[in-house]
């Protein structure tokens, strides 16, 4: 029994780390933000934790620290200009990020190993701290879900001139949208530098990007219960079946099409939603 | 050396521009940007590479795969965006969608080329030299750069000068003011989502040509470029992505020749994050970059 | 006496003038009606006003304080809340949370407070649950507060977009065409609202088509014709106005 759950423990850990950067790429999207940013901003909380364990020895949760904030210092950065952006040109402009992020980390091969990637980290992180990190992230975008915050961040989603007329300020909740998304991403990377001894820079590259956004898309973009949903299928999938492991590709991309046109909503939203339609109709409202 | 750079930039310039005219037509057609368009690019370059291995003649190579990414560009349009179109959700729906599109083709690509790099069979164009001011130009070049300057005068021809050019512009400016006039919207779809993957087929072959090199990966860089070409040219617009591209050939072909190599994408993705900032409407385009964002 | 002001008000567009030297003073406790026809500028003016579109020449000011170059969000802050011309709830939302939504204004709770979920921020949300639920009572439509607000009625969106606003607790409603649409017997009911907006000392400006509501309801009126006032007083003295029957019979 116990040599079956040690089996299994690495998956687990996969899906607590990725946990993480989902609900880094949920919450920008939650605000109405199209960002791809989240995979980047993971390389960077990634590669300052790495660098502060490498090169200055430093204790796992002073990197962990630094990871962090500098994820949060990049978010809040690539937020002024895509403050002025809208849809589409976001997107462009954060897989442009991305590619800036990847580029530079190969060619600063001083600090970071280069395309050789940056290697003999130490192991520091196991299950209990992955487990203790995804519990309060959870929390966390739980705690905004139900408060002000989450009403301001639908908001703007929906209806931006609605938003605005009402008082929310769309850049600052915005900002602070990219702050906890950056802040996600960098203490999550972290986590997974101090989890592998090794990174890798193409690690944090368009694969990752589409990784973490299918977990969102496919769990669902509204509820807490998304991203933890979306991500222990897509990780758990492949497990099941070892064929599809090998096509693991072809399958995100299949689901991709088929769950943005016929369930938009993701799983979990579309499950809530159907949950309280039933109850209204069960207790049988007018119109 | 700085003509010959010159020179060279001007040939790169037609394959961007072959790539990123489709790219634009039916990002302006649809409001949709279509990310699989780097893949179907790739589908070109296979496509002839499998024909002339098979023993066929390059041209038909050629024919065949503008036919080919033609088609599954059409597919595509089908597949992944048809529907959202009804739902009103193509803008986020759209790039999702064709993500898995992307991801997908190049998945079946790998499988089929066993992940190897392809090559053509030597002298599958020939190799000749020319040589005239100090300047040297290889007959596949000039075949790049005048197969590039046809199509495009063959898309300007559609585009301005037929009745399928007025339909298609009818419903770029208004979808719904169309279909008053008796315009079927798919059939449009349909025939734009074809030209747009048939050009970027046919630069996919010129490039697997120029390189003598085909993965499965091959249409990323070119995706990535493509957004700063449409970029730079305004999103949707057609002379603007002619004039991008032109821009975006020669200054890139002068970056790496005249920075260090390791900072070439570093520079090319700067400048395309400092256009969004200052200029996102890009040369020719419409100012809609910012606007505040509407019931969705 | 609060009043909310335009002066001298321009618009612009490139060599396009939506609006010309536009004064107009809106007084708490009264209805004040803007009316004229089709592409008179009406909307281009309630744009200005709620910082949607920039202003070329003028000031516009709220109880004296100058909200010209103010961003949207500040404007509500000033005390002035909206209604679109085409109904725009946040359809995805039930009624009560798009009631809450307007609320936004009067939340004080602490960003911390927010993220960490601490006490405050939740008992900030009750709070703002039972003020919601309360103006749905007065507006008889308790009933409905867990219903998607994209599937109700048009009549009772409208109502859902006149609590959102009401929300805010502004001093001054505009009021963008909300009757279009709108069979005589709900239009009744909206007058009265819209009289009891101005009872409770609300400064009130309707927008309008219909000539007939708004001279049964308003103070004082003001017609826009091709960007400019031509005309302004009391609704008699504006319908016998040659200038407006001019204007809206088309000469």
């Amino acid at each position: 029994m116990s040599q079956l759950i040690a089996g299994y423990l690495p998956l687990f850990d996969l899906y607590l780390l990725h946990l993480g950067l989902a609900f880094s790429q949920y919450i920008v999207l939650r605000a109405g933000v199209f960002s791809l940013a989240s995979a980047a901003l993971a390389g960077i909380g990634a590669y300052t934790a790495g660098i502060f364990a490498v090169k200055l020895g430093a204790h796992p949760l002073l990197g962990l620290t630094a990871g962090t904030l500098t994820g949060m210092l990049a978010a809040l950065f690539l937020s002024i200009p895509l403050a002025r952006l809208r849809g589409v040109y976001q997107a462009i402009a954060t897989v442009a990020f991305i590619q800036i992020v990847v580029s530079l980390n190969i060619y600063s091969e001083g600090l970071t190993g280069g395309a050789m990637g940056l290697n003999g980290i130490p192991k520091s992180v196991g299950t209990g701290s992955l487990l203790i990190a995804a519990a309060a992230v959870t929390y966390l975008v739980w705690a905004i879900e139900r408060n002000r915050l989450g009403r301001a961040f639908n908001a703007i989603r929906q209806d931006e001139a609605v938003a605005a007329s009402l008082g929310i300020s769309i850049t600052w909740h915005q900002s602070l949208a990219f702050a906890i998304s950056g802040a996600l991403a960098g203490l999550f990377g972290g986590l997974q530098a101090y989890h592998s001894y090794a990174l890798d820079p193409n690690q944090f590259g368009f694969h990752l990007l589409i990784t973490i956004l299918s977990y969102v898309i496919l769990g669902g973009r509204n509820s807490v219960l998304g991203p933890l949903i979306g991500t222990a299928i897509l990780i758990i999938l492949p497990e099941l079946a070892r064929p599809l492991a090998a096509n693991r590709m072809v399958i995100y991309g299949a689901m991709l099409i088929v769950v943005i046109n016929y369930l938009p909503k993701g799983i979990a939203d579309t499950v809530i939603q159907q949950v309280r339609d039933r109850r209204l109709r069960l207790s049988g409202g007018a119109s | 050396m700085l003509a010959q750079q010159l020179l060279n930039g001007v040939v790169v310039s037609g394959v961007y521009a072959l790539f990123a005219l489709g790219f634009t037509l039916v990002f302006g057609i649809q409001r949709i940007l279509n990310l699989a368009h780097g893949a179907i690019f790739m589908t070109g370059a296979m496509v002839a590479y499998y024909t002339v291995a098979g023993g066929g003649p390059l041209w038909l190579g050629f024919i065949l795969a503008i036919v080919a990414s033609g088609l599954l560009s059409v597919l595509v349009e089908l597949v992944c965006f048809r529907r959202l179109r009804k739902t009103g959700d193509e803008e986020f729906g759209g790039i999702i969608s064709s993500i898995g599109a992307g991801l997908v083709i190049m998945s079946i690509a790998q499988q089929v080329s066993m992940t190897q790099v392809l090559r053509f069979p030597f002298e599958t164009f020939p190799v000749v030299i020319f040589k005239f001011w100090g300047l040297r130009v290889s007959m596949l070049q000039l075949f790049m750069a005048s197969a590039a300057i046809i199509l495009v005068i063959i898309l300007g021809y559609f585009i301005y000068r037929t009745s399928f050019g007025r339909r298609v512009r009818a419903v770029t400016n208004n979808e719904h003011a169309a279909m008053l006039m008796g315009i079927n919207p798919n059939r449009i779809y349909s025939q734009t989502y074809f030209l747009a993957g048939a050009l970027a087929g046919a630069a996919g072959v010129l490039v697997g040509l120029a390189f003598n090199s085909i993965n499965f990966v091959m249409g990323e860089p070119y995706l990535m470029a493509g957004f700063v070409v449409i970029i730079l040219g305004g999103l949707g617009s057609i002379p603007g992505a002619l004039l991008a591209s032109l821009v975006f050939g020669m200054g890139q072909t002068l970056t790496i020749a005249y920075l260090p190599s390791g900072l070439t994408d570093t520079v090319i993705f700067a400048v395309l994050f400092l256009l969004l900032l200052f200029r996102p409407h890009g040369l020719m385009g419409k100012e809609e970059a910012g606007n505040l964002r509407g019931r969705r | 006496m609060s009043v909310l002001k335009l002066d001298n008000v321009s618009k612009h567009f490139g060599g396009v003038i939506a609006a010309e030297k536009v004064d107009i003073e809106v007084p708490a406790g009264q209805i004040t009606g803007l009316i004229g026809p089709n592409g008179a500028g009406k909307t281009t003016i309630v744009n200005m006003i709620t910082g949607m579109l920039p202003v070329t020449g003028g000031t516009i000011s709220v109880a004296g304080n100058d909200i010209t170059r103010a961003a949207a969000h500040e404007i509500c802050r000033a005390g002035l809340a909206r209604t679109f011309q085409n109904i725009r709830l946040l359809p995805e939302a039930s009624v009560i949370d798009n009631i809450m939504v307007g609320f936004h204004r009067h939340e004080h709770s602490s960003t911390l407070a927010a993220l960490l979920g601490l006490g405050s921020a939740n008992r900030e949300t009750r709070d703002m649950r039972d003020r919601a639920m309360a103006l749905l009572d007065r507006f008889g439509m308790a009933g409905l507060a867990a219903y998607p607000a994209g599937g109700l009625s048009y009549g009772h969106q409208r109502k859902v977009e006149m609590m959102r606003a009401l929300a805010s607790d502004p001093q001054f409603i505009l009021l963008d065409e909300p009757i279009a649409g709108m069979n005589d017997v709900e239009s009744d009911a909206l007058a009265e609202i819209f009289q009891g907006f101005a009872g409770s000392g609300k400064g009130v400006l309707l927008i309008e088509h219909n000539v007939r509501f708004v001279s049964r309801l308003c103070n004082r009126v003001y017609v826009l014709d091709g960007g400019r006032l031509i005309c302004e007083g009391t609704p008699e003295q504006v319908l016998n106005d040659p200038a407006v029957i001019t204007a809206y019979l088309g000469g």
